[in-house]
């Protein structure tokens, strides 16, 4: 072990740059991972026993309310709730007199029943009675919240893109009556929820229609069966239904990004591709330079096998010591300090730890690869030829 | 201790392909060394020195033959059994010295006692001894580019000496040294001798170190040609 330890200092330059490069490259691997994390969180975060009730043509076409007790009604179903897309921007008052405007998003729905389906959110108990006896409230993810510099008692101002009221105004403004947390890192922690009751009055159009129905079942295994009963339900109607899973349908919109998640992928194996290459090329040189060394080795009585052992165990110190740089500033910079590059565009921006654990396998793997080559030459080294050569 | 005699070489050869070529370093060779010897092996360049001293120490395996050392016939062993063979009963000295550079002189002594069943104060102690022995124990934490050539060989020899070999190899030890390096590394190798009782078998071009030992073989073109009793021949 001390060996292998002095060996990698031997050329401390060599080795740090080895090192850098393997770190560099695993640093972009975890980012990309980051990024196909971010695209998936929806994906991630479903629940097998929700399913999700969408307009048979699009998702922009609304269904009718009164749809809520017909699926109710149909047998399996545990509980409904709506969702529909508010489409908001929120207003803050610059020093210059305009007004920042941010994205995120916004649903209104029927709160108490939304949160009976999704007990992953977790709102004080205080707040949520505030929240449920104020029909201008709102509940704010608390990553939201943060990023609006809003706490419980202030004010939203939003300007919707899709809805005006009927005074014609397109800005809507809330009480905060409550933040929401979450347990899972998958879940987003930056949406907003508006009473449906208050929504629905005050629009200047689409009343008595909803987005969306969530619904949830008892038995995750009888899905497809609910589905299509709920779907025959409403067949040849005017608003006819198309039911799926929510992670079915969450991934509609993971498939609307096309193949850029094969494009991040084949970025990602071209990384490490190039890191393999880089790291057998120094740990050829490396043993090259060492043949008399590993003739004097054996000649002391060290075994073809702890030749071997030594040569892939500098590959693997390399490769591993590169992983710790790499994982650990992409697992800094996301997870402990929680950057985030496009906080509108990526609600959920963290690493995943089997992406973590993923990238630690691929660097114990190109140390393996690019070790072997060397240190099986070096185990079929003869001592008599190595300590001949200069 | 091993079973006398130490070395037994019965009708050894050594056959190499090179370019089509049969070569043959070692033809026939039958020889016996006694325990405690001092064998100084000569010969021209290309006469077989270093492949018979190859054999002995069993970094190579002979062609035809029988070599046994130490009651052990090597050609029976696998190179992974050669490697522990050698761990308990040989030690070489090189002429270029051939320590390690990453490490100290204290790290390079104490190397072979890695592959021992030692604790680490009982390889402690014997890596400090056998740099005392050698008159090196002011110089443990030296690298060997901080050492002279002379000081290099003695570690080599401390090196030698840590994990207590019955057979100790040394190739031309004294060709890179000076004449005055020369003669402190010949007389240690001579107390080696003949105070710890060590079997050494020294390979040299130079009559006067070959002088020290208590036999001369001379090879030539792989072929025994002289067995010389020096020690008798002095008496």
């Amino acid at each position: 072990m001390r060996l292998l330890l002095l060996n990698l200092l031997r050329k401390p330059l060599r080795t740090l740059l080895t090192v850098f490069g393997v770190g560099v490259a695993l640093f972009l691997f975890c980012f990309l991972e980051i990024v196909l994390a971010a695209f998936n969180a929806g994906v991630d975060m479903s629940d097998a026993s929700r399913l999700v009730v969408q307009h048979k043509e699009s998702i922009i076409f609304e269904l009718p309310m009164a749809y809520r007790s017909l699926i109710e009604q149909t047998e399996g179903v545990a509980g409904v709730t709506t969702a529909s897309w508010f489409g908001g921007l929120s207003q803050e008052p610059l020093a210059n007199g305009e007004k920042r405007e941010e994205f995120f998003a916004q649903f209104a729905t029927d709160i108490e029943r939304y949160l009976a389906l999704y007990p992953e959110i977790e709102v004080p108990a205080d707040q949520l009675r505030d929240l449920l006896s104020d029909q201008m409230g709102c509940l704010l993810g608390g990553k939201i919240a943060e990023r609006l510099n809003k706490k419980v008692g202030d004010r939203l101002v939003l300007r919707s893109t899709i809805w005006t009221q009927k005074n014609s105004s397109t800005i809507w403004e809330f009480n905060v009556r409550a933040l929401y947390t979450t347990g899972s890192p998958t879940f987003d922690e930056t949406m907003m929820l508006i009473h449906e009751k208050r929504f629905d009055e005050a629009r200047q159009f689409g009343r008595g229609s909803v987005g969306l129905y969530i619904l949830s079942i008892a038995d995750p295994e009888r899905s497809a069966e609910i589905s299509a009963a709920i779907d025959a339900r409403f067949a040849n109607s005017p608003y006819e239904t198309r039911t799926m899973t929510e992670k079915a349908f969450n991934l509609q919109f993971v498939g609307m990004i096309g193949n850029f998640q094969f494009l991040l992928r084949s970025i990602g194996s071209a990384v490490v591709l190039t890191m393999l290459l880089v790291s057998a090329n120094t740990m050829m040189m490396s043993a090259r330079e060492r043949t008399r060394e590993m003739g004097i080795l054996k000649a002391i009585g060290f075994t073809d096998g702890h030749v071997f052992l030594l040569l892939i165990g500098e590959a693997l110190a390399i490769s591993l010591l590169g992983a710790l740089a790499g994982v650990g500033l992409a697992w800094l910079l996301a997870n402990a300090l929680h950057y985030n590059p496009k906080p509108d565009f990526f609600p959920i921006f963290y690493l995943p730890g089997r992406s973590m654990l993923a990238a630690v396998g691929l660097a114990a793997l190109t140390g393996l690869l690019s070790g072997v080559v060397p240190a099986t030459a070096g185990m079929r080294l003869s001592a008599t030829e190595a300590l001949r050569s200069v | 201790m091993c079973p006398q005699p130490i070395i037994q070489f019965r009708r050894v050869s050594k056959v190499y392909h090179k370019g089509g070529a049969d070569i043959h370093p070692l033809d026939e060779i039958t020889l016996t060394i006694q325990e405690g010897d001092f064998v100084a092996l000569m010969g021209p360049s290309g006469s077989g020195k270093t492949t018979l001293l190859n054999l002995l120490g069993g970094l190579d395996t002979p062609t035809s033959g029988e070599v046994i050392v130490c009651g052990q016939d090597l050609a029976a062993l696998s190179s992974h059994e050669r490697a522990r063979w050698r761990c308990d009963h040989v030690a070489y000295v090189f002429q270029a010295y051939n320590l390690l550079p990453v490490l100290t002189a204290y790290q390079n002594v104490e190397l072979p006692l890695t592959l021992m069943p030692l604790s680490r104060r009982q390889r402690r102690e014997h890596a400090l001894k056998a740099l005392e022995i050698v008159g090196l124990a002011d110089r443990v934490h030296h690298r060997p580019d901080e050492l002279s050539g002379g000081q290099e060989q003695r570690v080599a020899i401390a090196r030698a000496l840590a994990s207590d070999p019955d057979l100790l190899l040394a190739d031309e030890p004294t060709g890179d040294l000076d004449a005055h390096s020369a003669q402190e590394i010949m007389s240690l190798l001579i107390a080696l001798n003949r105070d710890y009782r060590k079997t050494i078998i020294l390979v040299t071009h130079d009559p006067k170190v070959a002088h020290a030992a208590h036999r001369e073989l001379h090879l030539e073109k792989g072929v025994l040609s002289r067995d010389v009793d020096v020690k008798n021949q002095r008496m």
